[in-house]
């Protein structure tokens, strides 16, 4: 099983990497035979160019392939690796890397069904890649659970529900980027911003409630295990603030003067607070450095 | 600033909808109650509040935090904050002064979360009736010009007669669990539909915003009227008064710690028996993740250690403490591991003194303990230090004393937080009610219809928030009222 996990989790990160190319190989076909449709006056100016690659090979097609590939084999690898462990992704970084990667996979091709943007694979698998190859540098040896996290139902839905938070807050991240980086006159060939401010927007509903249970059963954990929900443990702290921002964006889509960019800064801050939480682990102690790399 | 396309589009009644929320900055009331008020309701307020909080937390995961309860002894406080010194240098006491070191309890928190949860309360108050209205008194007449302008909209014209293409209009609806109110115009040539789903929806925002009320409120009942004990060290074949006010006392029958075979812990578990009034009213073995519930008061399991069952007999051979003593203390050299007996009707209090272990200490070999006898109250004067052996007796300052032999000590977190069911509700609802809003996401659409010279005219429109679905449910829906409008000649 262990053996099999393994493979699984090599051959999807493959897979996401190869997905990745067909992308940015689609998109910048698309671009330059948009700027070529463009010169010759074929008046296509300002519209959406998809990532859809409609030179001969329909790449970004078999890009989107790849994704499901790569999101089935982290699928297997996971569930090889609970059989292996007896327990959810939660154990270490190892584990929780690939979930997260996992839940960024799945909540782009959600949304890619739903809204046709692959162009937000450009973001998205970046950053699923990434938390790939962090989980490759960490050593995949399984250690068994010591006393604090041998609640192996509470934390395996913790988990669970915080890596369909972190997942939506990854395609919200990509989406804000596009909004800012299409500026104003959206002549980049890039979805529109009233598209993309909409696909965070419905990215970030799903996540906010995923993130407040996330929270909230942490708490449970920190009542069972160590006698309070809240001790202001920097994990939970950064958590928090993680929550209050998007809980910011969500008031701010409705005031005046923070629709639109400003709203999309905070989603990136937003997900900058994500990261930092995720990656607390590794620079404040608290009762997490239980969950983290050190035996304590 | 920068509104969408989206927004600019809804027609005005529907923008007041929206744009209500960040009134109030405009007007200036001589009143000051009510320009407060409408401070409070401001939506920018509440936003800016929220990401004060968020940067004072920000600022408590980044800076080292005071351990709670220090501060209640301010010679510990100093030591600490002087242990900061090589980190923060000269901003030290600037930080502690600016009270960034407990940031959870300055003045700034505490300040910032009042005026949140004020704003939250007036902002739910204002909104309250409205939704109310929507809910309930939704206006359900809208004029041609809104499905021109509505976001989602659809116009179709038909051979059906208005009243049968009304009914399939509303069957349409029905059939996707709408609720509809139809209202006919004077002359009967035109008639207006409404229909909405999840219409209790929007009440999800006032639940999640007075659930966070309800959180603070459990979290101070909690800190006024619980306690939390997170160093009651109990040696095994001892029993300790848990004080408190609980009138409990505890036992620890037995402690194991196990461990996997790569040395780390497996397992950590206390046999505990608790007596009230020297009765026996409760017995369970606690771990980590398991812990006893005894009425209102909690025990959880959080360290162990080693203990030194020691004696004591006075002159008249009467014994004065026969006891486990937990050694819960470490040496400030860390070499040592430091327990204390306190014998009242002596005078004296006693230090039991081990090596921690995996340290060799050549003076206080293994099966020995070093006592040092102080004289209690008095600052501090030593009478006595004396290695002791495990089963020999020992005379110091007329008491006998004896190490029996060594144990273990369990060390447990115990806690009374009559507030915690407030917080545990208060958790509830606010998932519930944050579920609520977006995952049944109120639904809202209007229908026109009109006799025409070509036939009967039937316009559709609908606004969209949160709501993924929508779309493409509306496109289904009006493409189900086309059909119907074309009528069975059509098809
Ligand atoms: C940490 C504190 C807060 C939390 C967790 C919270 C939560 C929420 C949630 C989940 C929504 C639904 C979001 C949406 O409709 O897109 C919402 C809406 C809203 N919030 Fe808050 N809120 C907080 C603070 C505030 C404050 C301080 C105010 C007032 C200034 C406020 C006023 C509103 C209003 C007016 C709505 C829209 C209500 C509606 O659409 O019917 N909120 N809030």
């Amino acid at each position: 099983m262990f053996k099999m996990s393994e493979y699984s989790f090599i051959a999807g990160v493959l897979s996401v990497a190869l997905a990745l190319g067909c992308y940015v190989i689609a998109f910048v076909a698309a671009r330059v035979m948009h700027q070529r449709t463009a010169l010759a006056g074929a008046g296509a100016g300002g519209g959406t160019v998809a990532v859809d690659g409609r030179g001969g090979v329909n790449l970004g097609a078999y890009g989107t392939l790849l994704v499901y590939l790569g999101l089935t084999f982290l699928t297997a690898s996971l569930i090889f690796r609970t059989v292996a462990t007896g327990h959810g992704p939660f154990a270490n970084m190892y584990e929780f890397s690939i979930a997260f990667a996992w839940g960024t996979l799945a909540m782009y091709a959600y949304f890619e069904r739903r809204y046709h943007q692959r162009v937000l694979g450009l973001i998205a698998l970046p950053v699923a890649l990434a938390m790939l190859l962090y989980a490759m540098t960490i050593p995949a040896t399984i250690d068994p659970l010591v006393p604090a996290l041998q609640n192996n139902l509470l934390l395996s839905v913790h988990v669970a529900v915080a890596i369909v938070a972190y997942g939506t807050f990854s395609v919200a991240f990509a989406a804000a980027i596009l909004y800012l980086v299409q500026g104003e006159n959206g002549r980049r060939g890039l979805p529109s911003r009233e598209l993309l401010d909409e696909i965070s927007y419905k990215a970030v509903v799903v996540g906010f409630p995923f993130l407040t249970l996330t929270i909230v059963l942490g708490a449970v954990w920190a009542e069972v295990a160590w006698g309070t929900y809240w001790s202001w443990d920097p994990k939970e702290t950064a958590s928090l603030v993680t929550w209050l921002i998007y809980g910011s964006y969500l008031h701010a889509r409705v005031v005046r003067g923070w629709r639109g960019e400003r709203a999309a800064w905070l989603l990136l801050l937003g997900f900058a607070a994500t990261l930092f939480t995720y990656f607390g682990n590794l620079f404040f102690g608290g009762l997490h450095s239980y969950s983290g790399l050190n035996n304590q | 600033m920068t509104q969408t396309a989206r927004t600019q589009a809804i027609p005005r009644t529907d923008r007041e909808l929206i744009d209500e929320f960040d009134e109030g900055l405009a007007v200036s009331p001589a009143d000051i109650g009510e320009r407060l008020w409408h401070f409070f309701i401001s939506m920018r307020t509440g936003l800016v509040l929220i990401l004060a909080l968020a940067v004072l937390g920000l600022i408590g995961t980044l800076l080292v935090q005071a351990p709670s309860g220090l501060q209640a002894n301010p010679q510990a406080y100093a030591t600490w904050l002087e242990s900061l010194r090589p980190k923060y240098g000269g901003w030290t006491g600037i930080l502690n002064t600016l009270g960034l070191l407990s940031i959870f309890g300055s003045v700034w928190f505490k300040g910032i979360m009042v005026l949140l949860m004020t704003s939250v309360l007036a902002c739910s108050a204002n909104r309250a009736p409205h939704l109310w209205k929507l809910a309930v008194h939704p206006r359900t007449n809208m004029s041609e010009s809104f499905f021109g302008h509505a976001p989602l909209s659809m116009s179709a014209v038909g051979s059906l007669e208005p009243l049968a293409a009304v009914a399939s209009v509303q069957s349409a609806f029905r059939s996707r669990h709408f609720r509809t109110i139809v209202n006919e115009d004077a002359g009967g040539d035109t008639i207006h539909l409404y229909a909405d789903r999840f219409r209790w929806g929007p009440f999800g925002t006032v639940i999640a915003h007075l659930s966070l009320g309800l959180i603070l409120i459990g979290a101070l009942v909690g800190s006024s009227f619980g306690f939390r004990n997170t160093g009651l060290a109990v040696s095994v074949g001892s029993r300790v008064d848990v004080g408190n006010g609980t009138g409990l006392s505890v036992e620890a029958r037995n402690f194991t710690d196990s461990y996997y075979t790569n040395g780390s812990p497996s397992d950590y578990a206390s046999d505990l028996v608790l007596y009230r009034d020297g009765k026996q009213v409760d017995a369970a073995t606690i771990r980590v993740n398991q812990p006893l519930r005894a009425g209102d008061v909690t025990f959880y399991q959080s360290f162990y250690g080693a203990a030194a069952a020691m004696k004591v007999v006075d002159g008249t051979g009467r014994v004065v403490f026969d006891q486990g003593v937990p050694l819960e203390w470490g040496s400030d050299d860390g070499k040592h591991r430091v327990g204390q007996i306190l014998l009242a009707d002596a005078g004296l209090t006693v230090y039991v003194v081990g090596a921690a272990s995996g340290e060799v200490d050549p003076q206080i070999r293994p099966g020995q303990m070093q006592l040092e006898v102080y004289r209690s109250g008095s600052e501090g004067t030593r009478i006595a230090t004396q290695i002791v052996t495990q089963g020999q007796p020992m005379k110091i300052a007329g008491l006998e004393f004896t190490f029996v032999r060594e144990r273990q000590f369990t060390g447990l977190i115990v806690a009374r937080d009559p507030g915690a069911i407030f917080v545990w509700l208060g958790a509830i609802l606010l998932v519930g009610g944050i579920a609520l809003v977006f995952f049944f996401p109120n639904r809202r659409a209007w229908a026109l219809i009109r006799r025409g010279s070509d036939g009967t005219a039937v316009h559709v429109g609908a606004i969209v928030r949160h709501d993924v679905g929508f779309e493409a449910d509306f496109k289904c829906l009006t493409d189900d009222i086309k059909r119907a409008l074309a009528g069975p000649s059509a098809a």
